[in-house]
């Protein structure tokens, strides 16, 4: 095999052997070569019109160096042989012992069955051909409701390639494709404004874009914007919460998923440090971390570090089975790496983080878990959340939801945060629904400056107690 | 240095006016980034690189792109700004697209802001480690009993150059500096929990850092203050946010400022120009002529001269930030599109002032996500802090939350702190409100 992608670039496996040779000339354990070309195109819809175009190129490289848990890292924008060594050179001063040698030969991995095989890829797409997604998104949007003042569409596409190459020889290239679409509404009624939208996300070329798909953009935006009229803040303080099928994953993302990154435990500062192995939740409740969902906007052939992702299994039966790791932390603790080695660009180094976390379903259907329910908040959409790994708090931000009355959804509540502590919060999840869905929306993840993009899901859950960031008692 | 990174903006401009845009705006950069992060008796990480790109904004034929790059071999770029023209040509025209109007370039501030440090190059990577390690040796010190899980010290820096032509003449350079350095601990709830906290300090210059000693004590301090945190009862009260803590406040408020915001009518300050939004106490400037401030400057994005300028006075709304295309599209003279530093009023309180004579009240010291919908002004916001009794501050309270509406919470501020975070171009004083609802238990 021979290199793809990135010999148009005049990549060669004599430069990244020059490099990688170059990144152990002080004896680091090991070391490894991104490389990355990434272009972005956007097209935005403001005020009736396609009126503005971005568009982005990011070519680059970055070379790492590891000694034990210590990292050493440089990166440039020149793929010569010349800034390649150099970076290596600044990313070798991690290490100050004698040289190591570079790998003795480079094997490029062969092709393998991609998780986004695309029928339209972006590069073939002309924006002629995009346009008129847009402006049919708009005039749908404004024929479906007259309270409709204003409407943004926005289309975004990624193509490119990554390759990565180690001191083990190994050579992968990946292609990464990604689009990202959404509809953001202003209405007004009566004097007041409200906003609120909808977007879908893949790792999927032009054919994404489906009738159904479009219909559904139009059909979530407006109903999302609109229903806020009606809705309000629910009452501050405890009380039962059900979160509904789908992107209520975010409450995994948060409670659990970044708590099992493994950096955070080989540092001994996650809430879930000495907790594998044990009970945390009712036997019913099983979390995955997921890369190889087909087309998933979480989902990779390989990680950052060249490692294929597979599906990790975080909590069994209610028992906590295993972190997320990188090649670091696999190291460190002796396991095989999890696939889960991420960066935002050739200018980070990569960490462990999350794919596409979900739940998978339980026992309970949708309306036994609402009918359970005296008095409770209803969550359906979500804007963004936070945690705090170590006391393990944990936040997200409920844009849509209703109040349940008497086991009925009674009227809406909007823009209001939910708290709660992550083990705790897992020990009350009560109920879980047969209804799994994998959210379809744009999500994205930060870390230590880094974002990366994710998916999450989850049946329909019930948690018998969260706070809710409302206002007033309402009793 | 900086003279071929303004030919490069040139030469870049040329070449798009070659391609046949009408005009354009280019924007040039590079970069000198450092870091080193120490953690619990060791380097964990080293990143060193010097990077850089390119934007151009095209004006086509009455339409408009904006594109950026950081592939700068000749062939490619000329491919890259080729296809940015066509990219352009294909999309609607728009008539509120074209370069700021010249007035705006004029009455330039012939002032030095002291944003760029001559020794830069004298900080090795020996005094960075060492101010790395210090920081964990701060941290340790404060921590006699050893609950401290781990303990980490980073510093960060930066060397900036950057040169923006516009194809109507304006030019524009600047280089900067600056480094932060910030510690982080986490330590042992003997419940299980590992809370953790940060410090932090920067400066334009290296000689004006904090003690990296300092920096490691307060975080320590701040994270062991933290054992035994508890929730707190839902309420309306008091609730003191720290200086530190209140620019996420503040940004909400500021954020519906944007023109692009009125006109896209997602602003809950829309049609408030004069109107009082927040108590007398809410007195704000925009001074982009602050020495040494993170965000001063002489021109801003665009090329607009840069000036101070009102935003609160006395509680009353005096401008919005107002760029140049939104400015066209309301029929409203250009500001500026981004904030520069803000300049509070400061009061003549310290904190611990502030939370005597408040006597029953939260401190809130962090926030944990939460939003603020900028279109109607509704917040809710996950908050961390102290329980503060008597005047005093008394337990940790964290797993809780703060809600309201920003039309109603900036009318009852009810006091400001002497005490402007320096580490941030907000510089926020402590705020205090009265009667806001908080949730917990």
């Amino acid at each position: 095999m021979a290199i793809g992608y990135f010999s148009r670039f005049g990549v060669t496996e004599r430069m990244i052997s020059e490099t990688l040779t170059a990144a152990l000339s002080r004896g680091g354990d090991f070391a490894d070569v991104f490389f990355q070309h990434k272009i972005g195109a956007d097209l935005s819809l403001e005020d009736g019109a396609v009126n503005r175009a971005y568009a982005s190129v990011e070519l680059g490289v970055g070379v790492r160096v590891v000694k034990g848990d210590q990292t050493g890292y440089g990166y440039t924008e020149e793929l010569t042989p010349e800034a390649l060594v150099a970076a290596a050179r600044t990313a070798a001063t991690i290490a100050d012992g004698p040289s190591r040698p570079g790998p003795v030969a480079l094997h490029v991995a062969p092709a393998r069955a991609s998780r986004y095989p695309l029928v339209r890829p972006w590069e073939e797409v002309r924006p002629e051909e995009k346009l008129p997604l847009l402006v049919d998104l708009e005039q749908r949007a404004f024929a479906a409701d007259p309270r409709i003042r204003k409407v943004n569409a926005h289309l975004r596409d990624e193509s490119g390639a990554v390759l990565i190459a180690d001191s083990r020889g190994r050579i992968v290239e990946d292609r990464q494709p990604m689009t990202l679409l959404s509809l953001s509404c202003v209405a007004e009624q009566d004097g007041r404004r409200e906003q609120n939208g909808y977007n879908v996300a893949a790792r999927a070329g032009f054919e994404f874009y489906t009738q159904e798909r479009l219909d559904r953009v139009v059909t979530e935006a407006i109903a999302r914007t609109t229903v806020l009229f009606e809705a309000g803040p629910p009452p501050a303080g405890e009380m039962p919460v059900v979160l509904a099928a789908g992107s209520s994953g975010i409450l995994l993302h948060e409670a659990i998923g970044h708590g099992m990154e493994a950096d955070f435990n080989r540092k001994g500062t996650s809430i879930y440090a000495d907790k594998i192995g044990k009970r945390i939740a009712a036997p019913f409740v099983n979390i995955m971390d997921d890369g190889t969902q087909p087309a998933a906007r979480g989902s990779i052939n390989v990680d950052d570090e060249g490692n294929t992702a597979g599906a990790t299994r975080l909590v069994e039966g209610g028992v906590l089975t295993t972190f997320l790791h990188d090649e670091i932390s696999a190291r460190h603790y002796g396991v095989s790496p999890t696939g889960n080695g991420r960066r935002e660009s050739y200018r980070h180094a990569p960490l462990p983080r999350m794919r596409s976390t979900y739940m998978l379903p339980g026992p309970h259907s949708r309306d036994e878990i609402l009918r359970s329910v005296k008095r409770g908040l209803y969550c359906v959409g979500f804007s963004n959340g936070q945690v705090a790994i170590g006391a393990g708090d944990f936040t997200f931000y409920v844009k849509n939801g209703w109040l349940i009355e008497d086991g009925r959804l009674t009227r809406p509540v909007k823009d209001v945060n939910l708290v709660g502590n992550g083990p705790k919060v897992l020990e009350k999840v009560d109920m879980v629904g047969d209804d799994l869905e994998i959210d379809e929306g744009g999500w994205t993840c930060g870390k230590d400056g880094q974002s990366v993009p994710v998916s999450q899901g989850l049946p329909t859950v019930r948690v018998a107690s969260m706070t809710v960031g409302g206002r007033g008692s309402g009793r | 240095m900086s003279e071929t990174l303004l030919d490069a903006a040139r030469r870049a401009a040329t070449l798009a006016l070659a391609k046949g845009a009408g005009a354009c705006a280019v924007g040039a950069w590079r970069a000198r980034n450092v870091e080193v992060t120490w953690r619990d008796g060791k380097v964990e990480k080293a990143t060193e690189a010097t990077t850089r790109a390119l934007g151009l904004e095209l004006y086509v034929d009455g339409r408009y792109a904006a594109v950026s790059t950081s592939d700068l071999r000749p062939d490619a770029l000329a491919r890259f700004i080729e296809d940015a023209v066509a990219l352009a040509r294909t999309i609607s025209p728009d008539p509120f697209r074209r370069l700021p109007e010249p007035e705006l370039y004029a009455g330039r501030a012939g002032l030095d802001l002291e944003l760029d440090d001559p020794d830069y190059g004298r900080v090795t990577a020996e005094t960075r480690r060492g101010w790395a390690q210090a920081i964990e040796a701060g941290a340790r010190a404060a921590d006699p009993q050893g609950r401290i899980i781990s303990a980490t010290g980073s510093t960060g820096d930066t060397q900036v150059e950057s040169a923006i032509v516009h194809t109507d003449g304006f030019e524009g350079t600047r280089h900067a500096t600056d480094f932060w350095i910030s510690g982080e601990a986490a330590v042992l709830d003997p419940d299980g929990r590992r809370p953790e906290e940060y410090a932090a300090a920067g400066s334009r210059f290296w000689g004006a850092l904090e003690r990296p000693e300092e920096i490691g004590r307060r975080a320590a301090t701040r994270a062991l203050s933290r054992i035994g945190t508890v929730k707190g009862e839902s309420a309306l009260m008091t609730v003191a946010v720290e200086a530190r803590a209140a620019g996420r406040m503040a940004s909400m408020l500021f954020g519906p400022l944007s023109a692009s915001a009125l006109q896209q009518k997602r602003s809950f300050l829309d049609g408030k120009l004069g109107e009082t939004i927040g108590s007398p106490l809410l007195d704000v400037r925009d001074d982009p002529f602050v020495k040494r401030g993170f965000g001063s400057r002489l021109f801003d994005g665009e090329g607009i001269a840069a000036k101070p300028f009102p935003i609160f006075e006395q509680g009353a709304l005096r401008s919005y930030y107002v760029d140049t295309y939104y400015g066209r599209k309301l029929g409203m003279r250009p500001t500026t599109g981004r904030m520069s530093n803000h300049a509070w009023v400061p009061g003549t309180r310290s904190l611990d002032d502030l939370l005597a004579d408040a006597k029953e009240a939260l401190l809130i010291t962090g926030f944990l996500g939460g939003n603020s919908n900028g279109t109607t002004g509704d917040f809710s916001l996950g908050v961390k802090g102290f329980r503060v009794r008597g005047g005093a501050i008394a337990e940790p309270v964290g797993e809780m939350n703060l809600s309201g509406n920003h039309l109603e919470l900036w009318k009852r501020l009810a006091a400001v702190g002497n005490d402007p975070y320096p580490y941030s171009a907000m510089r926020t004083p402590t705020l205090v409100f009265e009667g806001v609802q908080v949730a917990g238990l």
